[in-house]
Protein backbone atom coordinates (compact mmCIF):
# COMPACT_ATOMS: atom_id res chain seq x y z
CA UNK A 1 0.00 0.00 0.00
CA UNK A 2 1.48 3.36 -0.90
CA UNK A 3 1.60 6.25 1.47
CA UNK A 4 -0.94 8.44 -0.27
CA UNK A 5 -3.59 5.73 -0.34
CA UNK A 6 -3.13 4.98 3.35
CA UNK A 7 -3.41 8.53 4.54
CA UNK A 8 -6.37 8.96 2.23
CA UNK A 9 -8.30 6.09 3.74
CA UNK A 10 -7.32 6.97 7.28
CA UNK A 11 -8.14 10.65 7.01
CA UNK A 12 -11.64 10.63 8.47
CA UNK A 13 -11.79 7.04 9.73
CA UNK A 14 -11.98 5.99 13.37
CA UNK A 15 -9.29 3.67 14.74
CA UNK A 16 -9.47 0.16 13.21
CA UNK A 17 -12.25 -1.89 14.83
CA UNK A 18 -11.17 -4.60 17.26
CA UNK A 19 -14.65 -5.72 18.28
CA UNK A 20 -17.49 -5.82 15.78
CA UNK A 21 -20.90 -6.76 17.06
CA UNK A 22 -23.73 -7.11 14.61
CA UNK A 23 -27.37 -7.71 15.40
CA UNK A 24 -26.39 -9.79 18.42
CA UNK A 25 -29.04 -11.85 20.15
CA UNK A 26 -29.19 -14.66 22.66
CA UNK A 27 -32.17 -16.30 24.32
CA UNK A 28 -32.57 -18.32 27.48
CA UNK A 29 -35.24 -20.49 28.95
CA UNK A 30 -37.21 -18.76 31.63
CA UNK A 31 -37.80 -21.91 33.60
CA UNK A 32 -34.96 -24.30 34.16
CA UNK A 33 -37.35 -27.15 34.69
CA UNK A 34 -39.34 -26.68 31.55
CA UNK A 35 -39.30 -29.73 29.41
CA UNK A 36 -36.64 -30.05 26.84
CA UNK A 37 -36.64 -32.47 23.98
CA UNK A 38 -33.90 -33.90 21.88
CA UNK A 39 -35.30 -31.92 19.01
CA UNK A 40 -34.73 -28.62 20.84
CA UNK A 41 -31.26 -29.57 21.77
CA UNK A 42 -30.10 -30.22 18.26
CA UNK A 43 -32.10 -27.49 16.64
CA UNK A 44 -29.92 -24.94 14.94
CA UNK A 45 -29.95 -21.28 15.84
CA UNK A 46 -32.66 -20.51 13.33
CA UNK A 47 -35.64 -22.12 15.00
CA UNK A 48 -38.42 -19.90 16.20
CA UNK A 49 -38.69 -18.73 19.79
CA UNK A 50 -40.78 -21.00 21.96
CA UNK A 51 -42.93 -19.88 24.81
CA UNK A 52 -40.98 -19.89 28.06
CA UNK A 53 -37.98 -18.42 26.37
CA UNK A 54 -36.85 -14.83 26.48
CA UNK A 55 -34.21 -12.79 24.72
CA UNK A 56 -31.56 -11.69 27.20
CA UNK A 57 -30.10 -9.56 24.49
CA UNK A 58 -31.34 -8.79 21.03
CA UNK A 59 -30.46 -6.68 18.05
CA UNK A 60 -27.34 -5.14 19.56
CA UNK A 61 -24.88 -3.72 17.03
CA UNK A 62 -21.79 -1.64 17.70
CA UNK A 63 -18.12 -1.41 16.85
CA UNK A 64 -15.25 -0.85 19.22
CA UNK A 65 -12.09 0.76 17.95
CA UNK A 66 -8.60 -0.08 19.17
CA UNK A 67 -7.77 1.77 22.38
CA UNK A 68 -11.35 2.67 23.24
CA UNK A 69 -12.62 2.23 26.79
CA UNK A 70 -16.22 1.12 26.84
CA UNK A 71 -18.41 0.96 29.92
CA UNK A 72 -21.55 -1.14 29.90
CA UNK A 73 -24.35 0.39 31.97
CA UNK A 74 -27.69 -1.05 32.99
CA UNK A 75 -29.57 -2.48 35.93
CA UNK A 76 -29.28 -6.10 37.03
CA UNK A 77 -30.56 -8.63 34.55
CA UNK A 78 -30.52 -6.32 31.55
CA UNK A 79 -27.94 -8.36 29.67
CA UNK A 80 -24.68 -6.69 30.67
CA UNK A 81 -22.79 -9.79 31.74
CA UNK A 82 -24.29 -11.76 28.90
CA UNK A 83 -22.94 -9.22 26.46
CA UNK A 84 -19.52 -9.46 28.06
CA UNK A 85 -19.57 -13.25 27.83
CA UNK A 86 -20.54 -13.08 24.17
CA UNK A 87 -17.67 -10.71 23.48
CA UNK A 88 -15.35 -13.04 25.42
CA UNK A 89 -16.69 -15.84 23.22
CA UNK A 90 -17.42 -18.07 26.18
CA UNK A 91 -21.07 -18.01 25.13
CA UNK A 92 -22.37 -18.33 21.61
CA UNK A 93 -25.08 -16.09 20.15
CA UNK A 94 -28.35 -17.35 18.70
CA UNK A 95 -28.51 -14.43 16.29
CA UNK A 96 -25.97 -12.19 14.67
CA UNK A 97 -22.29 -12.40 15.37
CA UNK A 98 -19.32 -11.08 17.29
CA UNK A 99 -15.98 -10.57 15.59
CA UNK A 100 -13.01 -10.04 17.85
CA UNK A 101 -9.72 -9.12 16.19
CA UNK A 102 -6.95 -9.93 18.58
CA UNK A 103 -6.49 -11.75 21.86
CA UNK A 104 -8.64 -11.15 24.88
CA UNK A 105 -7.71 -11.05 28.56
CA UNK A 106 -11.00 -11.92 30.26
CA UNK A 107 -11.23 -10.75 33.85
CA UNK A 108 -14.36 -12.80 34.29
CA UNK A 109 -14.51 -15.35 37.10
CA UNK A 110 -10.78 -14.86 37.37
CA UNK A 111 -10.25 -17.43 40.09
CA UNK A 112 -12.10 -20.08 38.11
CA UNK A 113 -9.06 -21.76 36.63
CA UNK A 114 -7.22 -22.12 39.90
CA UNK A 115 -6.92 -25.61 41.31
CA UNK A 116 -7.25 -25.78 45.12
CA UNK A 117 -4.84 -28.68 45.54
CA UNK A 118 -1.97 -27.25 43.53
CA UNK A 119 0.55 -24.69 44.76
CA UNK A 120 0.43 -21.01 43.86
CA UNK A 121 3.41 -21.50 41.58
CA UNK A 122 1.78 -24.34 39.65
CA UNK A 123 -1.45 -22.40 39.42
CA UNK A 124 0.23 -19.35 37.94
CA UNK A 125 1.79 -21.46 35.18
CA UNK A 126 -1.46 -23.32 34.60
CA UNK A 127 -3.75 -20.29 34.37
CA UNK A 128 -1.36 -18.20 32.32
CA UNK A 129 -0.82 -21.17 30.02
CA UNK A 130 -4.53 -21.77 29.54
CA UNK A 131 -4.93 -18.15 28.52
CA UNK A 132 -2.29 -18.62 25.89
CA UNK A 133 0.96 -17.55 27.52
CA UNK A 134 4.01 -19.59 26.63
CA UNK A 135 6.14 -21.11 29.36
CA UNK A 136 9.10 -18.80 28.71
CA UNK A 137 6.77 -15.79 28.84
CA UNK A 138 5.48 -16.89 32.22
CA UNK A 139 9.07 -17.45 33.40
CA UNK A 140 9.92 -13.92 32.35
CA UNK A 141 6.95 -12.36 34.11
CA UNK A 142 6.72 -14.65 37.09
CA UNK A 143 8.43 -12.37 39.61
CA UNK A 144 6.41 -9.41 38.44
CA UNK A 145 3.17 -11.38 38.88
CA UNK A 146 4.04 -12.51 42.39
CA UNK A 147 5.26 -9.11 43.42
CA UNK A 148 2.08 -7.44 42.23
CA UNK A 149 -0.05 -9.92 44.18
CA UNK A 150 2.11 -9.45 47.27
CA UNK A 151 2.20 -13.14 48.14
CA UNK A 152 5.89 -13.93 47.80
CA UNK A 153 5.88 -16.07 50.95
CA UNK A 154 3.15 -18.39 49.73
CA UNK A 155 4.60 -19.63 46.45
CA UNK A 156 4.57 -23.26 47.49
CA UNK A 157 1.39 -23.15 49.54
CA UNK A 158 -1.58 -25.00 48.08
CA UNK A 159 -3.99 -22.48 46.63
CA UNK A 160 -6.83 -23.63 48.91
CA UNK A 161 -4.91 -22.43 51.97
CA UNK A 162 -4.77 -18.82 50.79
CA UNK A 163 -7.17 -16.25 52.19
CA UNK A 164 -9.92 -15.20 49.81
CA UNK A 165 -8.24 -11.81 49.36
CA UNK A 166 -4.98 -13.44 48.34
CA UNK A 167 -6.81 -15.69 45.92
CA UNK A 168 -8.30 -12.75 44.07
CA UNK A 169 -5.00 -10.88 44.15
CA UNK A 170 -2.99 -13.61 42.51
CA UNK A 171 -5.75 -14.27 39.96
CA UNK A 172 -5.98 -10.61 38.98
CA UNK A 173 -2.24 -10.40 38.82
CA UNK A 174 -1.96 -13.30 36.38
CA UNK A 175 -4.77 -12.29 34.05
CA UNK A 176 -3.75 -8.63 33.97
CA UNK A 177 -0.26 -9.66 32.82
CA UNK A 178 -1.60 -11.33 29.71
CA UNK A 179 -0.22 -9.35 26.80
CA UNK A 180 -3.55 -9.19 25.04
CA UNK A 181 -4.85 -6.09 23.26
CA UNK A 182 -8.37 -6.38 24.66
CA UNK A 183 -9.41 -6.46 28.33
CA UNK A 184 -12.82 -7.55 29.51
CA UNK A 185 -13.62 -6.67 33.11
CA UNK A 186 -16.71 -7.88 34.93
CA UNK A 187 -16.95 -6.40 38.42
CA UNK A 188 -14.16 -8.66 39.64
CA UNK A 189 -12.74 -5.74 41.51
CA UNK A 190 -15.62 -5.53 43.93
CA UNK A 191 -13.63 -7.94 46.09
CA UNK A 192 -10.32 -7.41 47.82
CA UNK A 193 -9.33 -4.68 50.23
CA UNK A 194 -9.34 -1.03 49.35
CA UNK A 195 -5.59 -0.73 48.94
CA UNK A 196 -5.38 -3.58 46.50
CA UNK A 197 -8.41 -2.40 44.58
CA UNK A 198 -6.69 0.92 44.01
CA UNK A 199 -3.64 -0.97 42.81
CA UNK A 200 -5.78 -2.93 40.36
CA UNK A 201 -7.31 0.27 39.09
CA UNK A 202 -3.90 1.80 38.54
CA UNK A 203 -2.89 -1.30 36.65
CA UNK A 204 -5.95 -0.99 34.42
CA UNK A 205 -5.15 2.67 33.79
CA UNK A 206 -1.60 1.71 32.95
CA UNK A 207 -2.84 -0.83 30.43
CA UNK A 208 -5.26 1.70 28.97
CA UNK A 209 -2.47 4.21 28.59
CA UNK A 210 -0.55 1.48 26.78
CA UNK A 211 -3.25 1.41 24.12
CA UNK A 212 -5.37 -1.54 25.29
CA UNK A 213 -9.04 -1.71 24.55
CA UNK A 214 -11.27 -1.97 27.61
CA UNK A 215 -14.73 -3.43 27.88
CA UNK A 216 -15.97 -2.78 31.38
CA UNK A 217 -19.13 -3.87 33.19
CA UNK A 218 -19.88 -2.17 36.47
CA UNK A 219 -22.53 -0.65 38.66
CA UNK A 220 -20.15 1.83 40.12
CA UNK A 221 -20.58 5.22 38.51
CA UNK A 222 -17.27 6.52 39.74
CA UNK A 223 -15.36 3.60 38.23
CA UNK A 224 -17.19 3.94 34.96
CA UNK A 225 -16.38 7.63 34.67
CA UNK A 226 -12.81 7.02 35.72
CA UNK A 227 -11.94 4.46 33.05
CA UNK A 228 -14.40 4.78 30.24
CA UNK A 229 -14.90 7.31 27.50
CA UNK A 230 -17.84 5.69 25.82
CA UNK A 231 -20.88 4.00 27.29
CA UNK A 232 -23.34 1.37 26.17
CA UNK A 233 -26.67 1.50 27.93
CA UNK A 234 -28.58 -1.78 28.03
CA UNK A 235 -32.20 -1.94 29.00
CA UNK A 236 -34.35 -5.07 28.76
CA UNK A 237 -31.91 -6.73 26.44
CA UNK A 238 -31.78 -3.80 24.04
CA UNK A 239 -28.93 -1.47 23.38
CA UNK A 240 -30.79 1.78 23.94
CA UNK A 241 -27.94 4.26 23.91
CA UNK A 242 -24.41 4.25 22.56
CA UNK A 243 -22.77 7.58 23.42
CA UNK A 244 -20.17 9.19 25.63
CA UNK A 245 -20.02 7.75 29.14
CA UNK A 246 -21.31 10.96 30.74
CA UNK A 247 -24.30 11.08 28.45
CA UNK A 248 -25.07 7.42 29.07
CA UNK A 249 -24.81 7.76 32.84
CA UNK A 250 -26.99 10.87 32.83
CA UNK A 251 -29.65 9.06 30.86
CA UNK A 252 -29.39 6.03 33.15
CA UNK A 253 -29.74 8.22 36.23
CA UNK A 254 -32.66 10.09 34.72
CA UNK A 255 -34.44 6.81 33.90
CA UNK A 256 -34.14 5.57 37.44
CA UNK A 257 -34.24 8.86 39.31
CA UNK A 258 -37.67 8.23 40.74
CA UNK A 259 -37.00 4.62 41.71
CA UNK B 1 -21.34 -17.33 14.31
CA UNK B 2 -18.16 -16.35 16.09
CA UNK B 3 -15.01 -15.62 14.20
CA UNK B 4 -11.53 -14.89 15.44
CA UNK B 5 -10.23 -13.71 12.14
CA UNK B 6 -6.63 -12.78 12.62
CA UNK B 7 -5.35 -15.84 14.45
CA UNK B 8 -4.20 -18.24 11.77
CA UNK B 9 -4.69 -21.97 12.05
CA UNK B 10 -1.19 -22.99 13.10
CA UNK B 11 -0.73 -20.96 16.28
CA UNK B 12 -4.28 -21.85 17.21
CA UNK B 13 -3.53 -25.55 16.85
CA UNK B 14 -0.32 -25.07 18.78
CA UNK B 15 -2.22 -23.31 21.53
CA UNK B 16 -4.79 -26.10 21.61
CA UNK B 17 -2.15 -28.75 22.10
CA UNK B 18 -0.21 -26.80 24.69
CA UNK B 19 -3.43 -26.25 26.66
CA UNK B 20 -4.27 -29.93 26.25
CA UNK B 21 -0.93 -30.86 27.72
CA UNK B 22 -1.32 -28.38 30.58
CA UNK B 23 -4.72 -29.76 31.51
CA UNK B 24 -3.64 -33.39 31.35
CA UNK B 25 -0.65 -32.60 33.53
CA UNK B 26 -2.87 -30.73 35.94
CA UNK B 27 -5.17 -33.75 36.27
CA UNK B 28 -2.29 -36.11 36.89
CA UNK B 29 -0.67 -33.75 39.36
CA UNK B 30 -3.85 -33.31 41.34
CA UNK B 31 -4.41 -37.05 41.41
CA UNK B 32 -0.88 -37.86 42.51
CA UNK B 33 -0.15 -34.97 44.82
CA UNK B 34 -3.16 -35.61 47.02
CA UNK B 35 -2.85 -39.32 47.64
CA UNK B 36 -0.12 -41.30 49.28
CA UNK B 37 -0.38 -44.29 46.96
CA UNK B 38 -0.62 -42.07 43.89
CA UNK B 39 0.33 -44.09 40.84
CA UNK B 40 -0.62 -47.38 42.49
CA UNK B 41 -4.26 -46.41 42.80
CA UNK B 42 -4.58 -46.37 39.05
CA UNK B 43 -3.19 -49.92 38.98
CA UNK B 44 -5.18 -51.25 41.88
CA UNK B 45 -8.49 -51.43 40.06
CA UNK B 46 -7.35 -53.47 37.03
CA UNK B 47 -5.09 -55.66 39.21
CA UNK B 48 -7.89 -56.49 41.61
CA UNK B 49 -10.23 -57.28 38.72
CA UNK B 50 -7.59 -59.46 37.13
CA UNK B 51 -7.04 -61.30 40.41
CA UNK B 52 -10.77 -61.93 40.82
CA UNK B 53 -11.31 -63.26 37.31
CA UNK B 54 -8.13 -65.26 37.48
CA UNK B 55 -9.32 -66.91 40.68
CA UNK B 56 -12.84 -67.54 39.42
CA UNK B 57 -11.85 -68.94 36.05
CA UNK B 58 -8.82 -70.99 37.03
CA UNK B 59 -9.66 -72.12 40.55
CA UNK B 60 -13.45 -72.30 40.64
CA UNK B 61 -14.52 -72.99 37.06
CA UNK B 62 -12.66 -74.96 34.52
CA UNK B 63 -11.58 -72.35 32.03
CA UNK B 64 -11.96 -73.23 28.38
CA UNK B 65 -11.87 -69.67 27.02
CA UNK B 66 -8.93 -67.36 26.55
CA UNK B 67 -5.32 -68.41 26.48
CA UNK B 68 -2.49 -69.17 28.85
CA UNK B 69 -1.01 -67.57 30.80
CA UNK B 70 -4.51 -66.40 31.61
CA UNK B 71 -3.40 -63.58 33.92
CA UNK B 72 -1.48 -61.96 31.04
CA UNK B 73 -4.44 -62.60 28.78
CA UNK B 74 -6.68 -60.77 31.26
CA UNK B 75 -4.36 -57.83 31.85
CA UNK B 76 -3.80 -57.11 28.15
CA UNK B 77 -7.50 -56.24 27.97
CA UNK B 78 -8.19 -55.01 31.49
CA UNK B 79 -5.59 -52.25 31.42
CA UNK B 80 -6.97 -50.66 28.21
CA UNK B 81 -10.49 -51.22 29.54
CA UNK B 82 -9.58 -49.21 32.64
CA UNK B 83 -8.53 -46.35 30.36
CA UNK B 84 -11.78 -46.50 28.40
CA UNK B 85 -14.03 -46.99 31.40
CA UNK B 86 -12.33 -44.28 33.48
CA UNK B 87 -12.47 -41.72 30.69
CA UNK B 88 -16.11 -42.27 29.83
CA UNK B 89 -17.20 -42.20 33.49
CA UNK B 90 -15.32 -38.95 33.99
CA UNK B 91 -16.75 -37.31 30.87
CA UNK B 92 -20.20 -37.60 32.44
CA UNK B 93 -19.04 -35.07 35.05
CA UNK B 94 -16.61 -32.99 33.05
CA UNK B 95 -18.86 -29.99 32.35
CA UNK B 96 -19.91 -29.84 35.96
CA UNK B 97 -16.36 -30.03 37.27
CA UNK B 98 -14.84 -27.61 34.78
CA UNK B 99 -17.74 -25.18 34.53
CA UNK B 100 -15.85 -22.22 36.01
CA UNK B 101 -12.98 -22.60 33.58
CA UNK B 102 -15.31 -23.13 30.65
CA UNK B 103 -17.11 -19.89 31.56
CA UNK B 104 -13.88 -17.91 31.60
CA UNK B 105 -11.64 -19.27 28.83
CA UNK B 106 -12.35 -19.60 25.17
CA UNK B 107 -10.19 -22.58 24.29
CA UNK B 108 -12.07 -24.83 21.85
CA UNK B 109 -14.31 -26.74 24.18
CA UNK B 110 -13.52 -30.20 22.87
CA UNK B 111 -10.42 -29.83 25.00
CA UNK B 112 -12.26 -30.76 28.20
CA UNK B 113 -12.99 -34.21 26.85
CA UNK B 114 -9.70 -34.55 25.01
CA UNK B 115 -7.66 -33.76 28.11
CA UNK B 116 -9.43 -36.57 29.97
CA UNK B 117 -8.63 -39.01 27.18
CA UNK B 118 -5.01 -37.87 27.34
CA UNK B 119 -4.52 -37.97 31.11
CA UNK B 120 -6.14 -41.40 31.43
CA UNK B 121 -4.15 -42.51 28.40
CA UNK B 122 -0.93 -41.49 30.09
CA UNK B 123 -1.96 -43.54 33.11
CA UNK B 124 -2.60 -46.49 30.83
CA UNK B 125 0.84 -46.20 29.22
CA UNK B 126 2.36 -45.91 32.69
CA UNK B 127 0.64 -49.18 33.64
CA UNK B 128 2.21 -51.16 30.78
CA UNK B 129 5.33 -52.04 32.86
CA UNK B 130 3.04 -54.04 35.15
CA UNK B 131 1.95 -56.10 32.19
CA UNK B 132 5.61 -56.64 31.29
CA UNK B 133 6.39 -57.81 34.82
CA UNK B 134 3.56 -60.36 34.72
CA UNK B 135 4.63 -61.50 31.27
CA UNK B 136 8.19 -62.05 32.47
CA UNK B 137 7.13 -64.00 35.55
CA UNK B 138 4.68 -66.21 33.72
CA UNK B 139 6.98 -66.74 30.77
CA UNK B 140 4.57 -65.30 28.17
CA UNK B 141 6.12 -64.93 24.73
CA UNK B 142 6.24 -61.49 23.12
CA UNK B 143 5.74 -61.45 19.35
CA UNK B 144 6.41 -58.81 16.74
CA UNK B 145 2.69 -58.00 16.93
CA UNK B 146 3.58 -55.95 20.02
CA UNK B 147 3.96 -53.07 17.57
CA UNK B 148 0.20 -53.20 17.14
CA UNK B 149 0.04 -51.58 20.58
CA UNK B 150 0.67 -48.22 18.92
CA UNK B 151 -2.14 -48.71 16.44
CA UNK B 152 -4.44 -49.93 19.20
CA UNK B 153 -3.67 -46.90 21.37
CA UNK B 154 -4.39 -44.56 18.47
CA UNK B 155 -7.67 -46.31 17.67
CA UNK B 156 -8.74 -46.34 21.29
CA UNK B 157 -7.95 -42.64 21.69
CA UNK B 158 -10.11 -41.83 18.64
CA UNK B 159 -12.97 -44.04 19.84
CA UNK B 160 -12.91 -42.75 23.41
CA UNK B 161 -12.78 -39.13 22.28
CA UNK B 162 -15.72 -39.74 19.95
CA UNK B 163 -17.90 -41.35 22.62
CA UNK B 164 -16.83 -38.75 25.19
CA UNK B 165 -17.91 -35.93 22.87
CA UNK B 166 -21.34 -37.52 22.62
CA UNK B 167 -21.74 -38.28 26.31
CA UNK B 168 -20.41 -35.04 27.86
CA UNK B 169 -22.96 -32.57 26.41
CA UNK B 170 -25.93 -34.92 26.67
CA UNK B 171 -25.40 -35.50 30.39
CA UNK B 172 -25.71 -31.74 30.94
CA UNK B 173 -29.32 -31.91 29.77
CA UNK B 174 -30.31 -35.36 30.86
CA UNK B 175 -28.84 -35.97 34.29
CA UNK B 176 -30.27 -39.49 34.38
CA UNK B 177 -28.01 -40.39 31.54
CA UNK B 178 -25.26 -40.58 34.10
CA UNK B 179 -26.76 -43.76 35.51
CA UNK B 180 -27.57 -45.19 32.14
CA UNK B 181 -23.94 -44.76 31.14
CA UNK B 182 -22.83 -46.69 34.23
CA UNK B 183 -25.07 -49.58 33.29
CA UNK B 184 -24.01 -49.47 29.68
CA UNK B 185 -20.37 -49.58 30.67
CA UNK B 186 -20.98 -52.65 32.79
CA UNK B 187 -22.83 -54.30 29.92
CA UNK B 188 -20.03 -53.37 27.55
CA UNK B 189 -17.48 -54.95 29.86
CA UNK B 190 -19.05 -58.37 29.36
CA UNK B 191 -19.94 -57.72 25.74
CA UNK B 192 -16.30 -57.07 24.92
CA UNK B 193 -13.57 -59.67 24.70
CA UNK B 194 -11.98 -59.04 28.08
CA UNK B 195 -12.45 -62.18 30.13
CA UNK B 196 -12.72 -64.18 26.90
CA UNK B 197 -11.14 -63.76 23.48
CA UNK B 198 -12.72 -62.73 20.15
CA UNK B 199 -12.10 -66.26 18.90
CA UNK B 200 -14.17 -67.77 21.70
CA UNK B 201 -17.44 -66.35 20.40
CA UNK B 202 -19.73 -68.63 18.41
CA UNK B 203 -19.38 -68.11 14.66
CA UNK B 204 -22.88 -66.67 14.45
CA UNK B 205 -21.89 -63.75 16.68
CA UNK B 206 -18.62 -63.05 14.94
CA UNK B 207 -19.86 -60.28 12.63
CA UNK B 208 -22.08 -58.70 15.26
CA UNK B 209 -19.25 -58.62 17.80
CA UNK B 210 -16.97 -56.91 15.30
CA UNK B 211 -19.26 -53.89 15.38
CA UNK B 212 -18.29 -53.36 18.98
CA UNK B 213 -15.11 -51.43 18.22
CA UNK B 214 -13.57 -52.57 21.48
CA UNK B 215 -13.39 -56.11 20.04
CA UNK B 216 -10.92 -55.12 17.38
CA UNK B 217 -8.97 -52.79 19.61
CA UNK B 218 -8.58 -55.29 22.44
CA UNK B 219 -7.63 -58.08 20.06
CA UNK B 220 -4.90 -55.82 18.69
CA UNK B 221 -3.44 -55.34 22.15
CA UNK B 222 -3.67 -59.04 22.79
CA UNK B 223 -1.90 -60.10 19.64
CA UNK B 224 1.35 -58.92 21.26
CA UNK B 225 1.33 -62.07 23.37
CA UNK B 226 -1.29 -64.14 21.57
CA UNK B 227 -0.96 -63.63 17.79
CA UNK B 228 -3.90 -65.96 17.07
CA UNK B 229 -6.19 -63.37 18.71
CA UNK B 230 -5.57 -61.04 15.77
CA UNK B 231 -8.50 -60.92 13.42
CA UNK B 232 -8.13 -58.62 10.44
CA UNK B 233 -11.86 -58.23 9.79
CA UNK B 234 -12.63 -57.26 13.38
CA UNK B 235 -9.76 -54.79 13.46
CA UNK B 236 -10.77 -53.08 10.21
CA UNK B 237 -14.36 -52.75 11.37
CA UNK B 238 -13.15 -51.39 14.72
CA UNK B 239 -11.03 -48.79 12.90
CA UNK B 240 -13.98 -47.66 10.81
CA UNK B 241 -16.34 -47.66 13.77
CA UNK B 242 -13.91 -45.55 15.78
CA UNK B 243 -13.84 -42.97 13.01
CA UNK B 244 -17.64 -43.06 12.75
CA UNK B 245 -17.91 -42.45 16.50
CA UNK B 246 -15.48 -39.54 16.28
CA UNK B 247 -17.41 -37.96 13.40
CA UNK B 248 -20.67 -38.46 15.28
CA UNK B 249 -19.10 -37.07 18.44
CA UNK B 250 -17.92 -33.92 16.71
CA UNK B 251 -21.35 -33.48 15.16
CA UNK B 252 -23.24 -33.89 18.45
CA UNK B 253 -20.75 -31.68 20.24
CA UNK B 254 -21.05 -28.88 17.71
CA UNK B 255 -24.82 -28.98 17.58
CA UNK B 256 -25.20 -28.88 21.35
CA UNK B 257 -22.36 -26.48 22.21
CA UNK B 258 -24.49 -23.34 22.17
CA UNK B 259 -27.09 -24.85 24.47
CA UNK B 260 -24.50 -26.38 26.80
CA UNK B 261 -22.80 -23.03 27.35
CA UNK B 262 -26.10 -21.50 28.40
CA UNK B 263 -26.80 -24.31 30.81
CA UNK B 264 -23.57 -24.47 32.81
Amino acid sequence: MNHAARTGSMADAAPPPVIEVENLGIRFRRNRLSRRSFKDLFAGSTRRTRSGEFWALRGASFTVGAGEAIGVVGRNGQGKSTLLKLVAEVMLPDEGHVRVHGGVAPLIEITGGFVPELTVRDNVYLTAGLHGMKRQEVDARFDEIIEFAEIGDFLDTPYKHLSSGMKVRIAFSVISRLEEPIMLVDEVLAVGDKGFREKCYRRIEELLAGGRTLFFVSHNEGDLRRFCTRGLYLNQGQLVLDASIDEVLDRYNADYAEV
Amino acid sequence: MTVASDTSALPRLERYFSALWLLARRDLRVRYSTSFLGYFWSLLDPLLMAAIYYFVFTQVFNRDVGESPYIVFLLTALLPWTWFNGTISDTTRVYLVESKLIRSTKIPRTIWVASLVLSKGIEFVASIPVLVIFAVFTGAQVHWEAFYFLLAIAMQAVLTLGIGLIVAPLVVFFRDLNRAIKLLLRFLFYASPIIYGVTDLPASLHVLAAFNPLSGILSLYRSAFFPEQFDAFTVVVAGLMSLVFLALGILVFRRTERAVLKEI
